[in-house]
């Protein structure tokens, strides 16, 4: 191919080329062939121009320059769009491992807690948190647990050695004396302040004298559930509690409801699913009767009413206490509940984040 | 409570047997059903069926025998009882009950024992009477049946008080006549000072709270807790005092938790034992003492009961029942119900649906109101039957407190910075919750811990992370970061959400591209700044102490919300001695923080309005000056921002260097600056102007050389 010889000419030549141009090595043939200084098709031009008449060389001149001006910055430009392009050379070893970036984990009773909110929380339960540290008032007598009352053995408590100012260090007419044994306390608050319809949850930490053990811990966390209003009755109680547990658990969970006694609820019952190790059929954790004892429930006790100022007559409602720690051994088969406390990042790191 | 069902059979009908047609139900099934109305069963042990049948030797037809281990809710003191168990079985089954014998009356004669009740508030009813004695062993099958109870035969008489215990549920004491002090029976507070050596020898002080059994002179029981050892009946006793009584609950519960005792007879009447048992306790055991030729009742029982309360009776409406459990159970299931339980319904004229006036026996110390009675005919219909239904929403939730988005947050910024969450106890030991908070008033502690590692409550969630960092720490675990979001408490205070985080180790872990880098306390400042800036502020540190973490490696955390700072908290590196008390090994630093959760909110995205991003370019300028290396970063900074004007828009430190060519005791700084104006694209001019002050005031307030 031969250089084309009048500008206009070149230029069409050089748009042409450059567009088939793919590598480096193209654009320097390129290059060497309009701007080589000896056989490029500008150096032509620039001699061509000595036969020229006298009077248009300057334009030519200038036309010429231009052209040749054009002609490096599209060479330039188009040299960086190739090395931008360019691929590096060489490979590595993809399968070496990568460089971590850490990420924590919740905890699994956070985590636990999380799901339990969730599931309630499109009941359409509001999620309410109260004070660890509690009244008499609020843990035992408004919940129909008087002073010297038997059922208070059932929930060995500890209690402060002087009190201390009400949650949040507002001053209350209830100076706290005591870790809070459930959080059912909150319940008391809540509808101290607002009017049935009620439907609320409160999760939290609790506190029990319990020595520690496989199955008990001193602290431990419990999701307690209240709903207030006209025309609740136990058959409600029942239909939310299974689905719950079947939305926590397995859609086939089977659940059995069974009478119990706790001072604030009456009716009350104890609540059991089929088993999860072995699906009902019995083995050592059930002990061979199919059953898992997962909460315990009840129809709000008409003393608790009025304690609250509620009509008993006009309202009713039930309430249900679980133990997350509990679930999460179950549902996460995890040995020993003081492990939940120790913080092993061994148990922890198992857990999604 | 084990109950032997050959017993139980004594007083109710059981179609219990082997399964076979005429026996149609198994103790297996008993159990279940037992279990399904309330009396869980733990456990059925078989029991041999010979030795504890009075009759002696069984025949052939005599159905399989065991015990059911029960276990008895607090508000069911009446089932502490084969009776109170029969009652139960007899209402499952529709069967009657059938009451054991009792000595009969005997009310020609004068008392042949003076029974005084001084202080009737305690004691309202007190029951005497007298038995000849010869003091032996029991036959087998009573001692068998004691046994099957896991209750140890001592004589017959003590053996007959305590099988009329089980049998019918009212304890009972005996008093050896002739070691009181006469004829009588006085029932009284104790006097102050007063003491007494009791059954299991130990000598105990009494308070004048406590309701004490005395002859003329001096305390022989503690009312309804335990006898006295000086009139213990032995192998010499000639003749026994029997006591049926019925004590206050609260009374007999106080003074057996201040003395520290709890029996089976405090056990029965501090959950309420039967105002009208008394009689029949005593007259069951004097039958029984008869029968078995352990002794014979001298004269009649001396009953003194000053006021007996009138029966309480409680109305039971019909729709009632179906309003509370969401199902209709049919009236001729609730009345029939009702009676076997022992309460006495009768319906009230015309009235449609019906209602019941519905006396409530004595021994159901647990049914007052119209709800009890409508949970013992849900039991006994069973919650089996019962539909599931959900409940109609009638109103929408509210949204959610701003705690739950705030925690919720937190933990997703800390996760994401490699973080994991702890959740430790909320007691601590003294020591280290001291080393943290060193204002031992403002300490809160348990009066009853379980032990001193968890004495006080926690001032700080520090100690207790602290120590979950350690616990993986000696369990070859090099690189750690936890953090725990919980309460915190402080007399002074109150209790208060906290965040705490603590990390060690490695930041960057060690790889075959390169080395690794040890934690340094600016991973946390980071790790904090990143935190304020997740929730829309920036964080900005000064120079602090504590006592607990390193001098000069300490800062005081603070937050700046759109012009508002307040104090978060305190970051810093902990002081060895205290991680080394605490049980650290090795020489790592682990840096920690702790801040105060209530200053975060995340409310003011709810208002966020977003500002124009950036139309116009920025430009950086880098500075380098040499100022005291003692000069903290912060004030530069301040002098920077105030002396560059509006334009200047971040300033990064992006080098420090001493060494050759620098003076000692100083430092140089290199600074970016970057400028950028929002309505046009600034001059070279104007940056290079602002850069101009900013170093003229550098130098001036700081004495700074451009390098």
């Amino acid at each position: 191919m031969t250089a084309p010889t009048d500008i206009d000419a070149i230029r069409a030549a050089f748009q042409a080329d450059l567009g088939a141009v793919a590598t480096e090595a193209d654009l320097q043939t390129v290059r060497d062939r309009y701007l080589g200084r000896k056989q490029g098709a500008v150096a032509a031009l620039m001699k061509s121009m000595a036969s020229a008449p006298t009077a248009d060389r300057p334009a030519l001149g200038k036309a010429a320059n231009e052209l040749k001006r054009e002609i490096d910055q599209a060479l330039a430009t188009r040299r960086q769009t190739l090395e931008a392009s360019a691929r590096p050379a060489g490979g590595v070893d993809v399968t070496l491992p990568g460089r971590e970036t850490p990420f924590g984990r919740r905890h699994p009773l956070t985590l636990i807690r999380e799901q339990v909110e969730s599931i309630f929380g499109a009941m359409g339960f509001e999620t309410l948190q109260g004070p660890q540290v509690e009244d008499d008032y609020h843990n035992f007598e408004a919940l129909n647990m008087p002073p010297d009352h038997p059922a208070r053995d059932m929930q060995d408590t500890f209690y402060l050695d002087r009190p201390m100012p009400g949650a949040g260090g507002t001053p209350s007419t209830h100076p706290a004396t005591l870790l809070r044994t459930h959080t059912s306390g909150m319940q008391i608050r809540y509808m101290e302040t607002h009017q049935p319809p009620v439907r609320i949850i409160a999760p939290g930490v609790v506190y029990r004298r319990d020595t520690p053990d496989l199955t008990h811990s001193p602290m431990f966390v419990q999701v307690e559930g209240l709903l207030v209003g006209e025309g609740i009755t136990m058959a409600d109680l029942k239909g939310t509690l299974v689905a719950f547990l079947q939305a926590f658990f397995d859609a086939d969970t089977r659940v059995m409801f069974r009478p119990s006694f706790f001072p604030y609820t009456e009716p009350s019952a104890e609540v059991f699913i089929s088993c999860v190790f072995c699906d009902g059929t019995g083995c050592p954790v059930c002990k061979k009767t199919g059953w898992l004892e997962i909460l315990g429930c009840g129809m709000v006790h008409p003393a608790v009413f009025e304690a609250v100022g509620y009509d008993p007559e006009r309202y009713t409602g039930w309430a249900f206490g679980l133990g997350i720690d509990r679930v999460a051994l179950l549902k996460h088969r995890v040995e020993d509940i003081r492990l939940f406390y120790d913080n092993d990042l061994r148990l922890l790191e198992q857990f999604p984040h | 409570m084990r109950i032997l069902v050959s017993w139980l059979r004594e007083l109710v009908t059981l179609p219990v047997g082997s399964g076979s047609p005429d026996s149609p139900v198994t103790i297996a099934a008993l159990a279940d059903t037992l279990t399904m109305r309330g009396f869980e069963v733990g456990a059925v042990e078989p029991w041999p069926a010979g030795p504890a049948n009075p009759a002696g030797q069984p025949g052939n037809s005599e159905p399989p025998d065991a015990v059911l281990d029960l276990e008895i809710t607090t508000n069911r003191p009446d089932c502490l009882s084969v009776l109170g168990i029969a009652r139960e079985v007899g209402t499952i089954y529709g069967t009657d009950l059938r009451m054991p014998a009792l000595w009969p009356d005997d009310d020609d004669q004068r008392d042949p024992i003076a029974v005084t009740i001084e202080d009737a508030d305690l004691c309202p009813r007190y029951v005497g009477a007298l038995v000849d004695v010869e003091v032996g062993p029991s036959p087998r099958w009573l001692a068998a049946r004691l046994e099957a109870a896991d209750v140890r035969p001592i004589n017959n008489v003590v053996d007959v008080t305590n099988y009329v215990m089980l049998e019918l549920g009212h304890p009972l004491h005996a008093f050896d006549l002739d070691r009181l002090a006469g004829p009588e029976i006085r029932v009284r507070r104790a006097r102050a000072g007063e003491t007494i050596r009791t059954l299991d020898g130990a000598q105990r002080r009494l308070e004048p709270e406590m309701l004490v059994i005395a002859d003329a002179e001096r305390a022989q029981a503690v009312a309804g807790v335990m006898g006295g050892a000086d009139s213990e009946v032995s192998g010499t006793t000639r003749t026994i005092v029997l006591e049926a009584a019925y004590f206050n609950p609260i009374s007999v519960r106080r003074t057996g938790k201040r003395i520290g005792l709890s029996t089976d007879a405090s056990y029965r009447f501090e959950r309420g034992a039967d105002v009208e048992a008394p009689v029949r306790a005593i007259a069951r055991a004097r039958q029984l003492l008869a029968t078995i030729g352990a002794g014979q009742p001298r004269g009649p029982a001396v009953d003194r009961y000053p006021t007996p309360p009138a029966p309480i009776v409680v109305r039971l409406r019909h729709h009632r029942i179906g309003h509370l459990l969401g199902l209709t159970i049919d009236a001729a299931f609730v009345a029939p119900t009702l009676t076997r339980l022992g309460f006495d319904p009768q319906l009230e004229p015309a009235t449609d649906p019906p209602v019941w006036r519905v006396t409530v026996p004595t021994f159901r110390v647990d049914v007052s109101r119209e709800e009890d009675l409508i949970e013992e005919v849900a039991r006994h219909h069973g919650y089996d039957r019962l539909p599931t239904t959900f409940p109609a929403l009638t109103q929408p939730a509210p949204p959610p407190g701003p705690w739950r988005a705030r925690d919720h947050l937190v933990r997703q910024l800390l996760t994401g910075c490699g973080f994991s969450e702890a959740i430790t106890y909320g007691f601590i030991e003294r020591a280290p919750a001291l080393a943290i908070h060193p204002d031992a008033q403002d300490i809160v502690a348990l009066r009853n811990p379980l032990s001193e590692k968890g004495a006080v409550l926690r001032p700080s969630l520090l100690p207790g992370l602290v120590d979950s960092l350690i616990h993986n720490r000696r369990r070859e675990r090099q690189d750690i970061r936890l953090f725990e979001v919980g309460s915190q408490f402080r007399h002074g205070d109150g209790e208060t959400p906290a965040l705490a985080l603590v990390m060690t180790g490695d930041a960057v872990a060690r790889h075959w591209s390169g080395p690794e880098r040890k934690t340094d306390l600016f991973d946390l400042t980071g790790v904090i700044a990143r935190l304020c800036e997740g929730f829309g502020g920036v964080a900005t540190f000064e120079p602090d102490t504590a006592g607990h973490l390193v001098p000069g490696r300490t800062a005081s955390v603070r937050l700046r919300v759109a012009d508002q700072t307040t104090v978060l908290g305190t970051v810093g590196q902990l002081d060895p001695g205290f991680a080394h008390t605490r049980g650290l090994t090795g020489s790592d630093a682990v840096y920690v923080a702790e801040l105060d959760l209530r200053p975060l909110t995340t409310d003011r995205f709810d208002h966020l309005q977003a500002t124009p991003v950036p139309r116009y370019p920025s430009i950086t300028r880098d500075l380098s000056v040499e100022i005291d290396d003692a000069l903290p970063a912060v004030r530069v900074r301040d002098t920077i921002r105030a002396a560059a004007g509006p334009a200047l828009v971040s300033i990064n430190e992006i080098d420090r260097y001493q060494g050759p060519g620098i003076a000692a005791g100083a430092v140089s700084l290199s600074m970016r600056l970057t400028f950028r104006a929002p309505d046009r694209t600034l001059t070279d001019t104007e940056v290079q102007a602002a850069t101009d002050d900013v170093v003229r005031a550098l130098a001036r307030a700081h004495r700074a050389k451009l390098r």
